[in-house]
């Protein structure tokens, strides 16, 4: 049996279920749609004009899982010689995205021409000792090289030995099941 | 720290010992006056801008080491082998030293803390030590407490015997005492080598001036920059910001960073192409952004990307003390809640239109926001 204090309680909550799944009879006032901003007013607001989206990057090639994707950039970041170093750099950067490509493009063109480097025969060899996901990260990879620099031409790196090294690596799923590098940050 | 100590330690342990009392309550006056000193002298001597990254790794009263391939001359000894049995053949962290005979010890101190006639150099820090025309790479390992000069240098390296052996240093019962050349290696490993590493460069130092001794300032403040207490910000009434004294290094070091530049003018590309490292005549809102990272330690000397570029720093969202909100077009971040940006979107009472600190919040419609690992 329904007494009128439950039929009012029963009321009340089915017009608050009402109002909160909304459209139920009651209809909003027609909104005229906003135009967005056109560049010029948005570059009046920021003092900087906008430039378009830059185009999706294309990648040369990927990986099944991320771990292998970790591991194989991180093994062919470590280990070249000065001869090689420019052209790995460009190879890697075509094989990964965002921010790794960035730098690593920009590790190519200033060893293309290193004085230093050439001067010295500088090569650098190692191995991936650890690459583990970051807690609480999805995507993202501690990386723990340990790595050896030798010079054909200079006695600097005499006696030196293998030394860790630590990257956090970031990966993105290109296509499904396919995933590269898109963030690379030596730590030391 | 192992149980048998090396010599330095154990012999001066007893030196200590001996004379502790005498100087007890004379050294408790003279630290009560060095302290009341510089407290009094601290606002001077902080209240100068300047690049911050001396200031973390700085040698209080010590050598002072050079950017890679920089000899200096010091005082060293030798210590341990048979001729020294009281130094044992354990070193402090508990390493067996004649498994490990490129070994020296830092001078100064009772502890590793407090062991700093070289700066106080982190634990296996790989040192070139050059006698006469021999020279090796030795590794940190252990410490000592020194001593007075040796041929009219600071007493700062200890040699464990078998390095100093293997220098051509005449074994002498442990007793050899002598000149040598220190200086720190090359850099090694693929991302210092291609200028990629986040961690400091010491090549990049500037060892602190006798008028501006970061001992003074507030133990890892960076050089220059006011403190205000708790964990934000605070802009001044000159523009400049004040860092929280309960945040990271890192983000006051970025606050100093951005200090040396509040005020330049906007020029679209401005300070890219120049080494972070430098003060550019004015810049545009990524590099300004990118001068404080680099500041923080957290981007290379070289890097310049424009904005869309930051759009992938770091890791996504919110940071606690370091928020980036980037698109293709504009960069802007909040530095433990003060906002640096290029421009006075906040609306009227924003403060300056140049880059700089800002005392409103802006709107991050559009843009994505990052952070930096671990801020």
């Amino acid at each position: 049996m329904i007494t009128p204090r439950l039929g009012m309680t029963i009321s009340v909550l089915a017009l608050a279920a009402c109002g909160l799944s909304a459209g139920c009879g009651v209809t909003a006032a027609p909104r005229t749609p906003r135009p967005p901003p056109s560049r010029v007013e948005r570059a009046q607001v920021t003092h900087e004009y906008p430039s378009p989206s830059p185009p999706r990057q294309a990648v040369a090639g990927a990986w099944r899982s991320p771990i292998t994707a970790v591991e194989a950039f991180a093994n062919d970041y470590i280990n070249w010689t000065f001869r090689s170093v420019s052209a790995d750099m460009r190879e890697l950067a075509a094989r990964s995205i965002g921010q790794a490509r960035a730098a690593t493009q920009l590790a190519a063109a200033q060893t293309a021409n290193d004085y230093e480097l050439q001067r010295g025969g500088i090569a650098n060899t190692g191995t991936v000792e650890v690459d583990a996901p970051l807690s609480a990260s999805v995507d993202e990879y501690v990386v723990v090289t340990r790595e050896l620099t030798t010079a054909s031409a200079t006695t600097a790196y005499q006696g030196l030995q293998p030394a860790w090294h630590v990257a956090i690596a970031t990966v993105t799923q290109v296509s499904r099941g396919w995933w590269v590098v898109s963030g690379w940050q030596p730590q030391s | 720290m192992g149980d048998r100590p090396s010599r330095s330690r154990r012999s001066s342990a007893l030196l200590v010992a001996g004379v502790w009392g005498a100087i007890a309550a004379a050294g408790f006056g003279a630290a009560l006056l060095a302290l009341l000193i510089s407290v009094a002298t601290q606002g001077d001597e902080c209240g100068s801008s300047g690049p911050s990254r001396a200031s973390a790794l700085g040698s209080p009263g010590g050598v002072e080491l050079g950017p890679p391939g920089t000899a200096q001359l010091v005082g060293a000894t030798e210590y341990g082998g048979p001729g020294d049995p009281s130094s044992g053949t354990i070193g402090a962290a508990g390493v067996n030293l004649l498994a490990h005979p490129d070994s020296y010890a830092e001078l100064g101190g009772y502890t590793f803390q407090s062991a700093t006639a070289m700066g106080g150099l982190p634990y296996m820090t790989p040192l070139r030590v050059t006698w006469g025309a021999r020279s090796a790479i030795g590794y940190k390992r252990d410490f000592g407490s020194g001593g007075g000069p040796v041929d009219g240098l600071p007493r700062a390296i200890d040699l464990w015997w078998q390095f100093a052996d293997a220098l051509g240093i005449p074994y002498e019962d442990g007793s050899w005492s002598g000149p040598v050349r220190i200086s720190r290696p090359p850099l090694t490993g693929s991302a210092n080598l291609l200028g990629q590493s986040a961690a400091p460069d010491p090549a990049l130092l500037t060892p602190p001036t006798g008028s501006q001794d970061p001992a003074s300032c507030e133990p890892g403040a960076p050089t220059g920059v006011p403190l205000t207490a708790g964990q934000r910000a605070r802009l001044l009434p000159d523009g400049l910001a004040a860092a929280p004294s309960d945040a990271p290094l890192a983000v006051r070091e970025m606050i100093a960073a951005g200090d040396q530049i509040v005020g330049k003018p906007y020029l679209y590309g401005g300070g890219h192409g120049l080494p972070l490292s430098e003060i550019a005549p004015a810049y545009d809102c990524s590099s300004g952004v990118e001068h404080l990272l680099y500041g923080g330690g957290l981007l290379a000397a070289n890097f310049g990307a424009a904005s869309g570029t930051l759009e992938s720093f770091g890791k996504p969202g919110a940071g606690r003390w370091v928020t980036l909100y980037a698109n293709p077009d504009h960069v802007f971040m909040y530095v433990a809640g003060l906002r640096w940006d290029t421009h006075d979107a906040a609306g009227p009472g924003d403060g300056s239109s140049g880059i700089g600190w800002h005392p409103l919040i802006r709107s991050a419609a559009g843009f994505v926001a990052r952070h930096p690992v671990g801020l």
